[in-house]
């Protein structure tokens, strides 16, 4: 399996004609033939986009686990679909951290919850006995 | 703090009793989704097949679309997860998993056969245990895997196209092959026409040309007539000539052999120091002095310069200025040492 578009020096969103100029202009003869017989066909191309997704997506994960050089992994495959590591971080590293950052804002909720609920119910109160007071005073209430 | 949402993987992953097994899950139902000619309640039911045995306690459901979704974040979590957490049986005991749900009758497509090698390097899994683990549970060697960016690939999986593709050829070479042969048959009698026509010309062209001979061959003699005349004036001046100059050629000769063996010494001398070959050239302009210098000019521009860059004037610098200031020095000595043998 080799990467065509890298090799032909096209994106693989390319569309039909520029990949019949990259195609026509190869100098390789093997190379062009290939390319030819993959590009040719609609379903063919298809079909090579699939696993060209797989594979590139297989490179994309060898690359952050570090299994650049893997037993496994060796010829064209790990010529045309090595990539360079990018700056993805671990994602289980990542998701232990934003799980204690959770959990540390759930504690800190937790831990403020009490003296809170004590300020909102004597606030509630208080305006509660206000308006009562308010309305004794405007005579709206009968005795 | 980051915006980002816990993706859902990651909350299954946290709701899971078990996070090995429900990574083990996702990397699995990866493997079904690449598996071809089969069905989504197929892949639905062989993925609860072979997890009978976990303990994750979800759903399966949510796995089997994530895996769907090519969610490659997911996948990657589940893969850091499953190498953490797996011993070495564990591992070998995944492997064979995936082999049998990648390959359960059918073969087994392009795509497994990358992912299974990922897998296997994922786990630390020999290529000669994976080969021997495969033969086991299959009965069928692992293979290679097929190369479709290749032209021979689409020669043996889709003959029809080449089938039809020779018959079209064929069928426009046969229209050329006739289209050429009505040419040749339009070019022929016209080459027909032509060469009657030429013939007529040639005839033509005969009879002139043999007057025009005749008439030539006339003049020509009257000419050389009068050439042997000049001829026998011209020989009897000469002769003359000779015998006057002989008469002198006995006083001059010995004056003249010198002269000439002088210029003949002074040529030599310019010869000697011959164009100076590349490399000469090059050694010179190394200590900075044009070609033709002299051995004395040699060794003073070498001195000068080996005091320049000698390597223990920059001992003070850092590693690198006095790692460059050696190369320097060295290639200042190579030159001189190539002087010094050749000048």
């Amino acid at each position: 399996m080799r990467d065509l578009y890298q090799r032909l020096a096209i994106s693989p969103e390319a569309n039909e004609q520029d990949i019949k100029r990259a195609v026509t202009s190869c100098q390789h003869s093997v190379l062009r033939q290939d390319a030819e017989s993959v590009f040719a066909v609609a379903e063919r191309r298809a079909a090579y986009d699939t696993l060209h997704e797989t594979v590139s997506d297989i490179g994309r994960l060898r690359a952050r686990l570090g299994l650049t050089h893997g037993a496994h992994w060796q010829g064209d495959v790990a010529n045309d679909f090595s990539m360079p590591p990018d700056q993805a971080v671990s994602r289980h590293d990542e998701l232990i951290g934003r799980v204690g950052l959770a959990v540390s804002l759930y504690n800190r909720w937790q831990r403020f919850r009490g003296p809170w609920l004590l300020i909102t119910v004597f606030t509630t109160g208080a305006s509660v006995g206000l308006a009562l007071g308010l309305a004794l005073c405007l005579g709206l209430i009968p005795m | 703090m980051s915006i980002a949402r816990f993706s859902p993987f990651e909350l299954l992953l946290l709701k899971s009793r078990s996070q090995v097994d429900t990574a083990t899950l996702l990397l699995l139902a990866w493997v079904l989704v690449h598996r071809q000619h089969i069905s989504e309640g197929q892949r639905r039911r062989r993925l609860a097949d072979v997890s009978a045995q976990f303990r994750h306690g979800h759903e399966l459901t949510p796995v089997m679309s994530i895996a769907h979704s090519q969610d490659l974040q997911a996948i990657q979590l589940a893969a850091e997860v499953v190498r953490k957490e797996c011993s070495k049986a564990r591992s070998l005991s995944v492997i064979h998993k995936a082999i049998s749900v990648a390959t359960d009758d059918g073969a087994l497509s392009i795509a497994n056969h990358y992912i299974l090698r990922f897998l296997a390097d994922l786990l630390n899994v020999a290529p000669v245990t994976l080969a021997t683990l495969f033969q086991e549970l299959t009965g069928a060697p692992l293979s290679s895997p097929e190369d479709p960016s290749r032209d021979a690939y689409w020669q043996i999986h889709d003959p029809d196209y080449h089938a039809r593709k020779a018959r079209e050829a064929a069928a426009a070479e046969q229209k050329a092959r006739q289209e050429q042969a009505r040419a040749e048959q339009q070019q022929r009698q016209k080459n027909e026409r032509e060469q009657h026509k030429q013939q007529k010309q040639q005839d033509k062209q005969r009879r002139q040309d043999e007057a025009r001979r005749a008439r030539e061959q006339e003049q020509q003699r009257k000419r050389e007539q009068t050439h042997q005349q000049e001829q026998e004036q011209e020989r009897a001046r000469q002769r003359k000539q000779s015998e006057r100059e002989q008469r002198s050629r006995g006083h001059y000769s010995h004056q003249q052999e010198q002269r000439q063996q002088q210029s003949r010494n002074h040529y030599s001398d310019q010869q000697r120091p011959s164009p100076p070959p590349d490399r000469t050239t090059r050694a010179l302009s190394v200590l900075g002095l044009r070609p033709g210098a002299t051995r004395i000019e040699v060794r003073h521009a070498y001195r000068r310069m080996a005091q320049l860059h000698h390597p223990d004037r920059f001992y003070t610098k850092s590693d690198q200025q006095i790692a460059l200031a050696s190369a320097r020095f060295q290639r200042i000595k190579n030159a001189y040492d190539y002087l010094m043998k050749t000048y």
